[in-house]
């Protein structure tokens, strides 16, 4: 009976193909849409997670974000290490400055500063160069953004000099990061190199990051900081967090992205809705038929879910495989994609929300079916 | 199977493996894409506390590496041309050695003046003493005589007076001696303070200065730097700023667990010798050429042990030090 009915949704190919097309379409809208929002977001987080060796930062008590920052002195750094359960703590400095290019264009750039003896706020991996390459005087890294930015396309970055705050930059590095919210260029350097890039002001030390020691949680680590030195300690995915939000409070992407994904649901729902009542329509003639051979309501019901259930899976499927395959390749190919990945909760949440448009029109479409008399056949 | 029962169908076989297809390999992309986001180690980390330090109140603070006696900047007494150098950086001097020599070529010249002064003197002595016994005898002659009649009183008088005038002949001749002593004791003492010796006992740390420079002695100016640093690097002390917020709580006397910049690794227990009476403002440990703090520290000095080579005058140092207990800060913040 299953059988039958599939043979009757596919008989009709242009119909067919419609429903597949209206949910696959807005599977790919949906997921889409939703995963690059996603990853938008994440951009403001990008500074937390980029340095994967700390899990508490210390700033500020009016510092909101990676970008939003209030110096402290500098003996900040010691009032943290004094604080009994951090193993141990390094200076860490993010700053904005304009840098001249090779060819003489004036580029905004974020200067990091990262801690002189250990690197630690180095990111982990590099592109090109290693990463002890920093320890030389006025040495710098760009990151991803920078090489396109700073460089043309054929010019070799690394030994390329800069010229910062009057000061001379070497690169010889590109580590591997993904870009911020911004997309600003990121310098690396050694924090002595970037108290020396960025124009002075009164105090400069940015945030201090620190390590719990074992034993010892990073939520119970902030409190001990902030009960101890008065300053703000925020955990590493509650920093990252605080970024997310700032974007969301700040910006207009949230209710952007929000109508293209309510757009994807309305317009899944008008395609899928419309074709199948049509589909259920046309064939509402072989249901009477069904029924005049004695087919109950409940055997009918699951024909049409049969069929919804069909259509569902191939658009679905297709649908999911064509957005991860964009996200992947995008991310791959392109620097303002870099770093973009498909949340596992957001296929799901597609799903959910296929099955939602599917039982809607499905609903529909099945009201006539039940109601249709054995008599329509003869109609 | 029912599915392939005849010519498998494309929208109603082939479709729906595509879409599972379809899924697994989304699946697989999700799965891979997903950012690792775990907590690494990092391959060297910074200064940490250890021991009992490592879970208990404590005090950090960054420090700078000094001689004992603290560095003593020399200058000279007396400007010239350098004309050698007989140390070098690094030389342990004792008390008292030479170090630099200021051209005494003049200083010699005048030495010998004094010196042709003086027995100049001396034969103008001798001479003086020669009239002045010709003239005494001359007068005690006369004197001698019994017969008032067989010389005239103005003979006498004549006779007393080369005697008294050649007497004081004598004396400023003498008195010219003692001036030319004088100027050639003055022109050795000169000689001696041409040459820089050593104030105490103690490593020279610096030289900036070459046979051949000029060397002006007294205020030497703000932008001018010492000709020679020496200090006592047996032992090396360590000069530790604390925060003035962090000050109240240190457990003065306690040692401190010191390790270089760079090494961190590598620490060692400094004892407590004294803290400075006077909360300064911070000097920059960062480097930077203008940084203004208005941060206030208070400066522990600590005794570092005998570390060959580790620590180094001027080198920066991070250092952990025991903090009173927690009760205690308590109650005294509360006041």
């Amino acid at each position: 009976m299953t059988w039958i009915a599939i043979r009757m949704l596919t008989g009709d190919r242009q119909k067919f193909y419609g429903l597949v097309f209206g949910i696959a379409f807005s599977t790919l809208l949906i997921t889409q849409q939703l995963t690059i929002f996603v990853n938008l977001l994440n951009r403001g987080a990008t500074a937390v997670h980029n340095i994967a060796t700390v899990d508490v930062w210390v700033m500020d008590p009016v510092s909101r974000t990676q970008d939003v920052i209030y110096p402290m002195p500098s003996t900040a750094l010691d009032q943290v290490r004094s604080v009994p359960g951090v193993a141990w703590a390094v200076p860490h400095l993010r700053a904005n400055a304009a840098v001249r290019t090779p060819d003489g264009d004036l580029e905004g750039v974020t200067v990091v500063g990262v801690d002189d003896s250990t690197l630690i706020g180095l990111p982990p991996t590099m592109i090109a160069g290693t990463r002890d390459q920093l320890l030389l005087p006025n040495s710098v890294f760009v990151d991803g953004v920078g090489r396109t930015r700073l460089f043309a396309e054929d010019a070799e970055p690394i030994g390329a000099r800069l010229e910062l705050n009057d000061q001379r930059a070497v690169v010889r590095g590109i580590v591997d990061v993904d870009p911020s919210f911004t997309s600003q260029v990121v310098l690396y350097t050694r924090y002595s190199n970037a108290l020396n890039y960025v124009p002075g002001t009164r105090n400069r030390l940015s945030f201090v990051l620190a390590r719990a020691a074992p034993g010892v949680t990073p939520e119970e680590l902030v409190r001990r900081i902030e009960a101890q030195t008065g300053l703000k300690a925020r955990t590493r995915t509650d920093f990252a967090q605080d970024g997310v939000n700032f974007i969301i409070e700040n910006t207009g992407i949230p209710i952007n992205f929000g109508i293209t994904v309510a757009l994807g649901f309305i317009v899944g729902i008008a395609i899928v809705g419309l074709t199948f009542s049509l589909f259920i329509r046309d064939n509402i003639k072989q249901f009477g038929a069904l029924k005049a051979i004695g087919v109950h309501n409940g055997k009918i019901r699951m024909m049409v879910a049969a069929q919804a259930g069909l259509v569902g899976l191939i658009g679905y499927g297709l649908g999911v495989l064509m957005a991860t395959l964009f996200i992947s390749i995008g991310g791959a190919t392109s620097v303002d994609f870099k770093g973009f990945y498909t949340p596992w909760q957001i296929p799901l949440l597609t799903l959910l929300g296929v099955t939602l448009i599917i039982l809607a029109t499905g609903w529909l479409a099945l009201r006539r079916v039940l109601k249709t008399e054995p008599a329509a056949v003869f109609r | 199977m029912a599915l392939f029962r005849s010519r498998p169908s494309f929208s109603r076989n082939i479709l729906p493996i595509v879409a599972v297809i379809g899924l697994a390999v989304a699946a697989f992309l999700i799965w891979r894409g997903l950012p690792d986001r775990q907590l690494e180690e990092p391959d060297e980390t910074p200064a940490r506390a250890t021991g009992a330090l490592a879970n208990a109140p404590r005090v950090a603070g960054a420090g700078v590496v000094e001689p004992s006696s603290e560095v003593i900047d020399l200058g000279t007494a007396l400007s010239g041309l350098v004309t050698a150098v007989l140390v070098r950086p690094g030389d342990y001097v004792s008390r008292g050695q030479p170090l630099f020599q200021v051209d005494d070529r003049d200083v010699r010249a005048r030495l010998l003046e004094a010196e042709a002064s003086i027995r100049e003197a001396s034969a103008a002595i001798a001479e003086a003493r020669a009239a002045e016994a010709v003239a005494v005898r001359q007068l005690s002659l006369y004197r001698d005589i019994a017969d008032p009649a067989a010389v005239s009183r103005s003979e006498v008088i004549r006779a007393e007076g080369d005697a008294s005038v050649s007497r004081g002949r004598r004396q400023l001749a003498e008195a010219q001696l003692a001036a030319a002593r004088a100027s050639r004791n003055r022109a050795r003492v000169e000689l001696n303070r041409l040459v820089v010796t050593a104030p105490i006992s103690g490593e020279i740390l610096r030289i900036d200065v070459r046979p051949g420079e000029f060397v002006q002695a007294g205020q030497q100016g703000n932008s001018s730097t010492p000709y020679i640093q020496m200090g006592e690097t047996r032992p090396l002390h360590v000069r530790i700023d604390i925060d003035e917020d962090e000050a109240t709580r240190v457990a003065l006397g306690s040692p401190a667990i010191v390790s270089p910049r760079g090494a961190a690794d590598r620490q060692v227990r400094a004892r407590f010798i004294r803290a400075e009476p006077q909360v300064v403002p911070k000097r920059s440990l960062t480097n930077s050429a203008a940084e203004r703090v208005d941060v206030r520290v208070l400066q522990l000095i600590y005794e570092l042990p005998r570390a060959d080579g580790l620590f180094r005058v001027g080198q920066q140092v991070d250092a952990f030090i025991a903090a009173r207990p927690a009760a205690v800060r308590r109650e005294g913040s509360a006041q």
